[in-house]
């Protein structure tokens, strides 16, 4: 029975973090992703947190959520017998997401041409940081790297001062967001390609490069530019924009916060304002002068207005009032740290996480599975990443025949 | 050839968090025809920034089209446009027609719309057993939130997102200076349209999928939860400080000219005496408290305040360009202004792509990241047009698709059907 969207493609995962969220999503959709990895594991193990803080390459939470579903073999693909070994894996997978270093595959003479040989029916993601031509080509990057040419940083980070100018950096959103927005991208990507495959039986190859995918992720800024020559600057949880928009973002009475949209859609803050009069947190909205709607509008009013809701949330804890506010289609929410949707009945009743069994170390431990939710195709449940080559005889020898002595003296010879 | 040549996609999505997806579905070849009424118009298609149709030197002007909005234009290129009032009932039976020619409907509404109009996915079932139906809401159909509201800044605070990106307390969160769960809902539209296309064609099975906008940013804060879960940690905000990979320096450094920044990465020894070269050599780099990763991270402070120091006075891509050749991560925080007009590399990748409008003329619209070598891509999709302009493309959703008689058209155009 078919299970998952992608119920029958085998993806071979290989290189490090700019693909391994997308390699997570074809597992969560139900592919057969199996992780190529150096012997000795994936250098992404060595990146934390860690399981009760203790460094390992079977403990890094990194790797246990990015691998999460996955499949994970050792493989020292230079090696004659690694690349024959490899040359094989591909030979019958659908997809290839390829994140090592540029000309990695080239050199062991497996460029595009010669990947098509071999599989005529490839999907070949080639993830690199700046594309494999161009003048940027070979600059090195990172996560942090990425968001600053590409733009995120200079949109994201605190007010300026009254002068405006600035007393605090950019800022990079921490947590890997370069690679999240490459992922998503490249997935698009290679199912678009994989539509086309079932048609056609022929495989594609897309570049994704991480720049390109970074850059074209930001939103109002760029037709700001090009449309009216502006310059959308960065301000404390809101939007970056041509001038500088009222707070949204305020302290609630346990000292949390919260976000209450400054400047609604239209027919937004009259709704608003009544909310807040039924709280009693009207502020002065009852004076005479408000009767006229010319005083509703307007700069002064709209910063003005949003002192009133910074009050308003000050007068409970951030996890008190919203709910009701959201009732009357007031978009009013905490700012909540993550683990704190993780008891919250939306989610629960969706299957946004599910519990994962590691049983090496006899925990259960609840992870995000899925991004959307569909009842003909769940996002798959697990299992947990793989420890270090804990497939290889499972995809060595059973699918590709190698004997165990044969794998034994590979072990011995590092080429697992 | 396009990869999704031959694929329909009937759209009633708005903003971006919506919009987005089919956007990324015409690019890859599918025929995304998008459905829109003068009364309820996506606000975007007259917000500013206005396009000004002679040339870019004007800045502003006034506003009477629907056909000018600058984000609108970025939004939905590669799409048609037709006209159709589904708040009457003929528009909706209409409507209907059209369910049964498309393989992919698609809506951003509030989650309860379709099915006040009587358009559930049961409904759209019966006219065509094996629709796709992708439903893209703030919070999810399913779920005791289903009516609240969000748009991107409410995603990402809820989400987690929020909460992990910013300076240490006691500064509060910084968030994300612009809808980062617009695109990442735009993401996962275009993914549940596509996942859905190729279960059907395997299985030859349709579905529904039940979209969230926020479940995406909660997908993308897995490391935080299980770090809270093990080690009872809760986030703690890093700045620009690379939380969990070590790295020292690993921030934004300022730069010579107003507001102008490098960022700096450092993830080893090597690394770190490649920059101490390019700085050269200073004694306070030959400090022990320098000496080894770990101790830079412990000394990070002052670190930073050195570095600081040394590029305060240089000029931002000068030093990106030394840094780079010396073998140090390191890039400019580019402004847009950066990224359209100078960047080579984007330059390169053509990022850009110039495509036409019949009311505002040809400008350059974001291209996808996606560099297929046999197949064509690009954000014109098979029509090679920017955004529609209202009701442009009524004469082929009606009389090509739909096959309907110059005379019933007209009814219904005087009964504001049409």
């Amino acid at each position: 029975m078919a299970n998952g969207f992608l119920f029958d493609v085998r993806v071979i995962e290989l290189g490090d973090e700019k693909g391994e969220f997308c390699g997570k999503l074809f597992a969560g959709a139900g592919a057969d992703v199996i992780k190529v990895e150096p012997p000795g594991g994936s250098p992404t193990r060595r990146i934390g947190p860690f399981y009760k803080d203790t460094p390992h390459p079977d403990r890094s939470l990194y790797f246990w959520n990015y691998n999460l579903g996955k499949r994970g073999v050792t493989l020292d693909i230079a090696a004659a017998q690694g690349t024959e070994i490899f040359r094989k894996l591909i030979g019958n997978a659908a997809v290839l997401i390829d994140s090592s270093p540029l000309d990695t595959l080239e050199n062991l003479g497996l460029d595009w041409g010669a990947l098509q040989k071999l599989n005529p029916g490839l999907v070949y993601l080639r993830i690199t940081p700046f594309g494999r031509s161009g003048p940027w080509r070979d600059l090195k990057a990172c996560d942090l790297v990425h968001l600053a040419l590409g733009g995120e940083m200079m949109l994201c980070g605190y007010d300026p001062k009254p002068d405006g100018t600035y007393d605090t950096p950019p800022i990079a959103p921490q947590m890997w967001h370069a690679w999240h927005i490459c992922g998503n991208q490249a997935f698009i990507a290679a199912l678009g390609a994989l539509l086309a495959r079932a048609d056609t039986g022929e495989g594609d190859m897309i570049d994704i490069p991480v720049h390109h995918a970074v850059s074209v992720c930001t939103e109002v800024d760029v037709p700001y530019w090009i449309y009216a020559r502006g310059t959308c600057l960065r301000q404390t949880g809101r939007h970056a924009f041509t001038t500088i928009g009222p707070p949204s973002q305020h302290k609630a009475k346990d000292g949390r916060y919260c976000n209450v949209v400054a400047n609604p859609f239209p027919g937004g803050r009259e709704t608003m304002i009544e909310f807040l009069r039924e709280m009693g947190l009207q502020g002065d909205l009852d004076d005479e002068k408000y009767k006229d709607p010319a005083n509703l509008v307007g700069f002064d009013f709209i910063h003005h207005f949003a002192k009133i809701q910074a009050a308003a949330v000050a007068a409970f804890k951030a996890e008190e009032l919203w709910r009701k506010a959201q009732d009357r289609g007031i978009p009013w929410v905490p700012v909540r740290h993550p683990e704190e949707n993780l008891n919250d009945e939306q989610w629960q009743i969706r299957g946004t996480f599910a519990d994962v069994d590691h049983p090496e170390l006899g925990v259960r431990l609840r992870y995000a599975i899925a991004p959307t939710r569909a009842e003909e195709c769940p996002w798959r449940m697990g299992p947990r990443a793989p420890l270090v080559g804990e497939h290889n005889q499972a995809v060595f020898c059973q699918e590709l025949g190698i004997t165990p002595d044969e794998l034994e003296r590979m072990r011995q010879a590092r080429v697992i | 050839m396009r990869p999704l040549q031959g694929v329909r996609i009937l759209d009633l999505t708005w903003l971006l968090a919506g919009a987005g997806g089919p956007r990324l579905l015409a690019a890859l070849g599918a025929e995304v025809i998008r459905l829109e009424w003068r009364d309820r118009l996506d606000f975007l298609r007259y917000s500013p920034p206005v396009i000004p149709v002679e040339g870019a030197t004007e800045a502003r002007r006034e506003m009477k089209s629907v056909n000018r909005g600058g984000l609108f234009n970025d939004n939905n290129p590669g799409k048609r446009s037709f006209s159709l009032n589904m708040a009457h009932p003929k528009g909706r039976e209409v409507f209907k027609r059209l369910v049964k020619v498309s393989d992919v409907v698609v809506e951003s509404f509030r989650a309860d719309a379709m099915t006040k109009w009587g358009l559930g996915y049961e409904v759209l079932r019966s006219l065509k057993p094996d629709i796709i139906y992708v439903q893209q809401s703030g919070w999810g159909h399913k779920g005791p939130y289903w009516k609240y509201a969000s748009y991107g800044p409410i995603a990402q605070a809820i989400s987690g997102l929020t909460d992990e990106s910013g300076l240490p307390e006691p500064y509060p969160p910084a968030g994300w200076g612009y809808s980062y769960m617009d695109w990442s809902g735009a993401y996962y539209t275009a993914i549940s349209m596509l996942l859905a296309l190729y279960y059907k064609k395997r299985t030859g099975k349709g579905q529904y999928i039940d979209g969230s906008q926020i479940e995406p940013g909660i997908f993308m804060t897995g490391t935080a939860i299980l770090d809270y879960l093990v080690n009872g940690r809760h986030y703690q905000r890093t700045g620009n400080r690379s939380p969990y990979k070590p790295a020292a320096p690993h921030g934004a450094y300022q730069c010579a000219g107003a507001d102008r920044w490098i960022a700096i990465a450092v993830f080893d020894d090597q690394e770190w005496h490649a920059l101490a070269a390019a700085m050269g050599d200073p004694a306070w780099t030959r400090d022990p408290k320098f000496a080894t990763l770990a101790t830079r991270i412990i000394n990070q402070d002052e670190l930073d305040a050195r570095i600081s120091e040394w590029t305060r006075g240089q000029d931002p891509f000068a030093l990106q360009d030394r840094l780079q050749k010396a073998g140090v991560a390191a890039g400019v925080c580019q402004t847009t202004e950066d990224r359209v007009e100078r960047d080579p590399q984007l330059k390169h990748l053509k990022w850009l792509i110039p495509l036409p409008n019949a009311e505002v003329g040809t400008w350059p619209v974001k291209d996808v990241p996606f560099h297929f070598v046999k197949a064509t891509v690009d954000q014109g999709g098979p029509i090679g047009r920017a955004s529609p302009c209202y009701g442009e493309d009524n004469d082929y959703v009606y009389g090509e698709l739909l096959k309907m008689s110059a005379q019933e058209r007209a009814e219904l155009e005087k009964e504001g059907v049409i």
